[in-house]
């Protein structure tokens, strides 16, 4: 369970000062997927980098499973990255020297799951987002867009984490394999228990959500 | 896969760029090996050099030189009491004289040569050139030492050459007043003298205990006698004009040095051998100074090629890193991880470098040492401490040395050639300390290369870098 309260945060730009993020409170349930819409430049991603303890908010409360995460020092952060979030990224982002299962090993590593456990986690997860067995060697450029989207996939839920982050999952790839990754993702949350918080600017990708907020200048809104 | 297999990976992330990175880091840490190589071949023949010849200090008189003479001699008195200085453990004494034609039946076998030949021309009223001023021929004086060592004077220590060894008879007692005298094999031959026979000096008859050879026409020419009947001989009681002093220990020579000067002022004229020797080990100490110099600069310039190394991979691998943080990884991870990278650059250069540092440190030593050789032979000559002076060659009619005269000049100079040819001679070779060198750089070298790295990568905001995608 997410609950985020008076979320505030704002970046000193030359321009002046920028409220990013203005009073943000909404929550959402665990296995549930939510959608959160706006325009580039609408505080989506910043959000998003408040709720995975990227960056710090200048005022507001944070709470998952009813756990407060402001309290939380460096190292305590660092540890709730490794082990109670996932991130999903547009380009993928997975360490190009690295294989698919390798990849998702990484995750598993820095949540310091034991080691004998690692490479079957890591096929078990790589099979649950349908990658080809046969491509689990294989490195990123080896992979097309979509494969590397899956990796991404397995390697954030590879964890088990309470909450999964994704910014613009589909913003790479082409329509099917966009809709194919959403409807994973809903799979992975249903199965896994975890809260996906999707961010998208694209509407069919919202549609697929369970709930849709819409955040603009900074404010979040609950869309019918 | 934790963070060092993951650092060592990345090594080899960029085939290209590795390869490169890897030859300039071993090109540079050759050339520190190689310098390391040859600063300890040269600290070590400086050692060796000191060592053997660096404890004496060597008197005479201010203004002496050589066959020349000069100066007023020392008052043995005044120099038996150095013996009494802290540190001195030996002394040695000698008194140079020379045997004019009408002070000793001995005919000396050195040639004139065209020197006497120019001295011995001239007037017979002596206002014409050359310094005989006469038509009579020039003859060379036989030089006399008289010596209170005669075991070193006959293996090389008091008289000039070197050389010296006993051919036959035996050498006298250091204490000895007796009218004996070890003389050279030429000296013996020209003069039909053996191990018995005897010859007049100063009127006095004396006999030949021993006779020496040492392959040096100056050299097998003299005449070895004991301090103390030189002195009565040539009436030159309580007179010495040279003394050898021994020091316990080469770090306390320029002490004794200073309280011999000191002790016998200003009509003394005091050399240790070591700065003698440190005037001719001058190159050597260039050499090592440069090799310190390159040493360290090589060492630098490895561990700032490294550092721009990584801080350009680091800034490459911004987005990278920002996700393994985002993903999880902590500071330490991601610092280890690089730094098992530049690590890994730096042990295949070092491996690299100390293949070629080893192979080239002979000839990269042998040109320092040659070309810094070559510069310091324009100093010029080298003259053998406790010798005397530098010697010339002589001959010649029409010159007679003053008959009864003071104290005669040392010894024979010799040229520093050949000392520089033994001096250029080292011996280079890389032991364990190389290896341990070779060891402690590379670290160094990675440590060093990587701190920059580090702190750029603690920096480096996650939310930044992905709020950039």
């Amino acid at each position: 369970m997410l609950e985020v309260t008076k979320l505030n945060k704002s970046f000193k730009t030359p321009a002046g000062n920028v409220h990013a993020v203005k009073d943000v409170t909404f929550s959402a349930k665990n296995g549930e997927v939510v959608a959160i819409i706006g325009a580039s430049g609408s505080g989506k991603s910043t959000l998003l980098s408040l709720l995975g303890l990227l960056d710090t908010p200048d005022s507001g409360t944070i709470n998952v499973n009813e756990q407060p995460l402001a309290t939380l020092d460096a190292a305590g952060r660092t540890k709730y990255r490794a082990t109670q979030v996932g991130f999903v990224f547009q380009q993928f982002n997975l360490v190009p020297n690295l294989t698919a299962r390798e990849n998702v090993m990484l995750s598993l590593e820095f949540a310091h799951w034991p080691k004998d456990d690692r490479a079957l986690r890591a096929d078990a997860m790589l099979e649950m987002v349908g990658l080809d067995k046969s491509k689990a060697d294989r490195r990123p450029a080896k992979l097309s867009g979509g494969e590397q989207q899956r990796v991404a996939i397995a390697r954030a839920f590879a964890v088990q984490p309470e909450i999964i982050l994704a910014d613009e999952p589909t913003g790479s790839l082409d329509r099917a394999t966009g809709q194919k990754i959403v409807a994973l993702l809903h799979e992975a949350a249903e199965s896994q228990g975890a809260t996906v918080l999707v961010v998208t600017h694209d509407e069919k990708v919202a549609a697929q959500a369970d709930r849709r907020l819409e955040i603009e200048d900074g404010t979040l809104v609950e869309l019918a | 896969m934790n963070a060092l297999r993951r650092g060592v990976r990345n090594a080899f992330r960029n085939a290209m760029r590795s390869v490169g990175v890897v030859v300039i880091l071993a090109v540079a840490i050759a050339l520190s090996i190689s310098m390391l190589i040859a600063r300890d071949a040269v600290t070590a023949k400086i050692n060796s050099v000191r060592s053997t010849t660096g404890t004496t200090v060597t008197v005479s008189p201010a203004g002496f030189f050589g066959f020349s003479g000069g100066g007023t001699p020392l008052e043995q008195t005044k120099v038996n009491a150095l013996l009494d200085l802290p540190n001195v453990v030996a002394l040695q004494e000698s008194l140079s004289e020379e045997l004019s034609t009408s002070q000793t039946s001995l005919k000396t076998p050195t040639p004139t040569g065209f020197l006497g030949q120019r001295f011995g021309q001239g007037s017979s009223s002596g206002s014409g050139n050359g310094f005989g001023g006469g038509t009579h021929s020039f003859t060379l004086p036989v030089r006399v030492i008289g010596t209170n060592d005669p075991g070193t004077a006959v293996t090389g220590g008091a008289n000039g050459g070197g050389t010296e060894k006993l051919v036959s008879g035996a050498a006298f007692k250091p204490t000895s007043t007796a009218d004996v005298a070890v003389i050279g094999q030429t000296l013996a031959t020209k003069n039909q003298l053996s191990v018995g026979s005897t010859f007049t000096a100063w009127g006095t008859k004396v006999t030949v205990v021993g006779i020496y050879s040492s392959g040096s026409t100056f050299a097998d020419a003299e005449v070895l006698m004991p301090l103390a009947t030189v002195q009565r001989l040539a009436a030159a009681s309580n007179q010495v004009t040279g003394a050898t002093i021994t020091v316990n220990n080469i770090s306390n020579v320029s002490s004794v040095s200073t309280a011999v000067s000191k002790a016998l002022g200003s009509g003394a004229s005091v050399t240790s051998t070591e700065q003698t020797v440190a005037a001719q080990l001058a190159p050597l100490n260039s050499v090592k100074s440069i090799s310190t110099y390159t040493l360290f600069g090589a060492v630098a310039g490895a561990a700032l090629i490294l550092l721009l190394s990584m801080l350009m991979i680091v800034r490459e691998r911004r987005r990278e890193i920002g996700v393994l943080k985002a993903i999880g990884a902590t500071n330490r991870s991601v610092i280890a991880q690089f730094v098992a990278e530049s690590t890994t650059f730096t042990v295949l250069g070092a491996l690299v470098g100390l293949v070629g540092g080893v192979a080239l440190s002979n000839p990269i030593t042998s040109a320092l040492v040659n070309a810094s050789s070559t510069t310091q032979s324009s100093f010029g000559g080298f003259v053998r401490p406790g010798s005397g002076g530098g010697g010339f060659g002589a001959g010649g009619n029409g010159f007679t040395p003053p008959s009864g005269g003071g104290p005669g000049g040392g010894g024979f100079g010799f040229h520093f050639h050949g000392f520089t040819n033994t001096l250029t001679q080292l011996h280079t070779s890389a032991g364990w300390s190389t290896l341990v060198f070779a060891f402690i750089m590379a670290i160094v070298i990675a440590a060093v290369g990587s701190s920059v790295a580090a702190s750029t990568i603690v920096r480096i905001s996650p939310a930044e870098v992905l709020r950039s995608e």
